[in-house]
């Protein structure tokens, strides 16, 4: 099997490096009059990431699967903070820095702890915010944006 | 000797109040980052990073340094008290700490560890204040090419220093050097790797680059493995400290040797100097030269003050070697260090050989801020709160880690006011957790992207200088100097030693 849990990212690199070293390639020639153009430099850099991820997908073929690794439970808990960060953002300018900032510290609390004690977290969460909102907006003078204005 | 007295001088800077406050604010945050176990003065760094903006440069840079000593020494307390080093440069000290305090002598061990990093600290920023000027006036010899030979080994030797995973650091620093080349050329007025988004017309900003390698990376490997928190505050809550027994005896020091202290001090610092060694490098090799010129090494590792010492006198003195490459030509040798040169980036100060000599007066004050925080605030954190040190690793995660998220990206959101810069975050936070979940050192990434700019820029001036002619970088003494180093670099970590990496390398990835 070509492709496993533990050499899948390695694939990623080189996909992405690959498509590094066309878009490099694409920007022109790499030696024109004796001169390094704009394109010689990242065409360097795409070949040796290209080697370096080729020569670790080859490694980890040879290299038998770990059971124990493979075995493991999956735990997904790090995608829902990403998909929590990226939500955050997506409302941080729409309804402003306290509300959205309430709502992801609360959900953050709740993902990296049990669902329990509802109202104490969210206090905590409002707690949280204030205290960073004092230190941005007042201490340090960053205007952070509002639901209104 | 102007340099030297120019530091001291900087000592009435230091003490405003307002610069003061940010000095002792600085060194207990990064004392609380280092004590948690799974957190890093670096974290704390990067987190703080935004709010550079709204201090002077001076102040700044004040502040970092006392969070880079704080952040040395503070992983000691609970590599004593409960063996889990809240740092990676304090794994050492736990190997003879943790028995002293199963001995019942848990504060004494606390007392050798922050005499050992007092003294190393001081030493550090000593040398590193008579060194700096003279190692800046060496720089202004190095020319374009010998610049660029001279990137190009900090970039090899950090790669190199990962034994047992090279290809992996390899392909690391070939990351960060994508990463570099995005945005406008430096040289011709073309863009690279925008793919028509003007949001990357500039590059890719160093602040999203910090906070998403640092911190949003930190999040999600917590969330992905969280640490043992249980068993860490129940051994806390069994660990009674007393302030009186923080004291070494005298009788203890001159039994340890004033050499002992000297020797991991100078281990500490040269190894500082090197790109990518860092502070459990330097605690790792002055631990096991202490254990080798003993003349009782089996007591080593069942509780010998003399290991506590030399592990944190050398872990200490790391921070004025690693910032010797850093303010003389412009190469972090540490994440702690590629921040510090953040905020120089972010204040429009460049980095390099003309720093010391056009602003001496902008470095002095961190200088003295570091010397501060070793000869003073180590030993005074210590008695005041030290009592109070291991209660720290009580604090409840699920509101640490909300925190740290929810400082990460509203710093992101600072810099430029712009959502793109939080998004620029959080895909590099995703693409250090991936990195790091597989193996690959974050650190040779980020000197990568930080490198990459100048490395490119010094490579197509030399050769279009020699009319493109690559003999030049053997021609060049200056250039050829630091080929040599490379080559003696490569002999003595690759091929002369065996590709396997030593439990300090372990420890500190």
């Amino acid at each position: 099997m070509f492709i496993n849990r533990q050499n899948s990212f390695l694939y990623v690199i080189l996909v992405v490096s690959v498509g590094y070293l066309i878009s490099a390639v694409s920007l022109g020639a790499p030696i024109v009059d004796n001169g390094l153009t704009p394109s010689f430099f990242p065409i360097l850099v795409g070949a040796a990431a290209i080697l370096f991820s080729t020569m670790l997908i080859v490694q980890s073929l040879r290299t038998p699967v770990e059971n124990t690794k493979a075995d493991e439970p999956r735990t997904y808990t790090h995608l829902l903070v990403i998909a929590a960060i990226f939500v955050y953002i997506v409302a941080f300018r729409q309804i402003g820095y306290f509300i959205s900032s309430t709502l992801f510290v609360f959900a953050l609390i709740l993902i990296f702890s049990r669902v329990e004690k509802l109202l104490f977290k969210a206090g905590i969460s409002v707690l949280v915010v204030a205290i960073c909102y004092v230190m941005f907006q007042k201490l340090f003078g960053v205007r952070l944006p509002t639901l209104w204005g | 000797m102007d340099f030297i007295l120019l530091v001291f001088n900087s000592f009435s800077l230091l003490m405003d109040p307002f610069n003061l406050t940010y000095v002792v604010l600085g060194f207990l945050i990064g004392t609380i980052f280092a004590a948690i176990p799974g957190l890093t003065a670096t974290l704390a760094m990067a987190l703080l990073l935004p709010l550079t903006y709204t201090l002077s440069v001076e102040t700044a840079l004040m502040a970092c340094a006392s969070i880079y000593m704080a952040g040395m020494c503070g992983g000691s307390i609970t590599a004593t008290t409960i063996n889990i080093p809240g740092a990676p440069s304090s794994m050492m000290t736990a190997l003879d700490g943790y028995p002293m305090q199963q001995q019942g002598k848990g504060a004494l061990a606390l007392g050798h560890a922050a005499l050992g990093s007092m003294f190393g600290g001081a030493v550090g920023a000593l040398l590193l204040i008579a060194v700096a000027p003279f190692v800046a006036e060496l720089s202004l010899l190095v020319k374009t090419t010998g610049k660029f030979s001279l990137l190009a080994f900090a970039i090899i030797v950090v790669v190199i220093a990962q034994r047992g995973r090279i290809p992996q650091a390899g392909l690391a620093a070939c990351i960060g050097l994508m990463l570099a080349t995005v945005g406008l050329d430096a040289m011709e007025p073309i863009t690279r790797f925008t793919y028509g988004d003007s949001n990357l017309t500039a590059g890719i900003a160093l602040m999203p680059v910090i906070i998403g390698t640092f911190a949003i990376a930190e999040v999600l490997m917590q969330a992905y493995e969280p640490t043992d928190d249980a068993a860490t505050k129940a051994a806390a809550s069994k660990v009674k400290i007393r302030r009186r027994d923080f004291i070494p005896p005298w009788s203890d020091i001159r039994k340890i040797g004033f050499m002992c202290y000297f020797k991991s001090c100078l281990i500490g610092y040269f190894v500082g100097t090197l790109p990518g060694a860092g502070g459990s490098m330097g605690s790792f090799l002055a631990y096991t030269e202490t254990v080798r010129t003993s003349d009782e090494p089996e007591t080593f590792g069942k509780g010998n003050p003399k290991g506590i010492v030399a592990s944190e006198s050398a872990n200490n003195a790391v921070c004025g070697g690693a910032m010797v490459p850093m303010l003389t030509f412009g190469i972090p040798g540490d994440p702690i260090t590629a921040i510090m040169l953040g905020v120089l980036v972010i204040n429009g100060v460049q980095p390099g050989p003309q720093l010391m000599s056009d602003q001496a007066g902008m470095i002095a004050p961190m200088l003295a801020a570091l010397l501060f925080s070793a000869v003073v605030l180590i030993p005074l954190t210590l008695y005041l709160i030290g009592p109070y040190f291991i209660k720290i690793v009580s604090i409840r995660k699920d509101v640490l880690y909300a925190v740290i998220a929810l400082l990460a990206i509203v710093g992101s959101f600072v810099a430029t006011y712009s959502t793109f810069q939080m998004f620029m975050a959080l895909g590099m936070g995703i693409l250090a957790f991936y990195l790091r979940r597989n193996g690959f050192p974050v650190i040779t990434m980020l000197l990568g992207y930080i490198l990459g700019p100048n490395l490119e820029e010094f490579l197509r001036r030399s050769l279009s200088l020699s009319n493109g002619d690559p003999t030049t970088f053997v021609t060049n003494l200056d250039s050829l100097f630091f080929v040599l180093l490379t080559l003696v670099f490569v002999y003595f970590l690759v091929i002369r030693k065996p590709a396997t990496k030593s439990p300090a390398d372990r420890s500190a990835s």
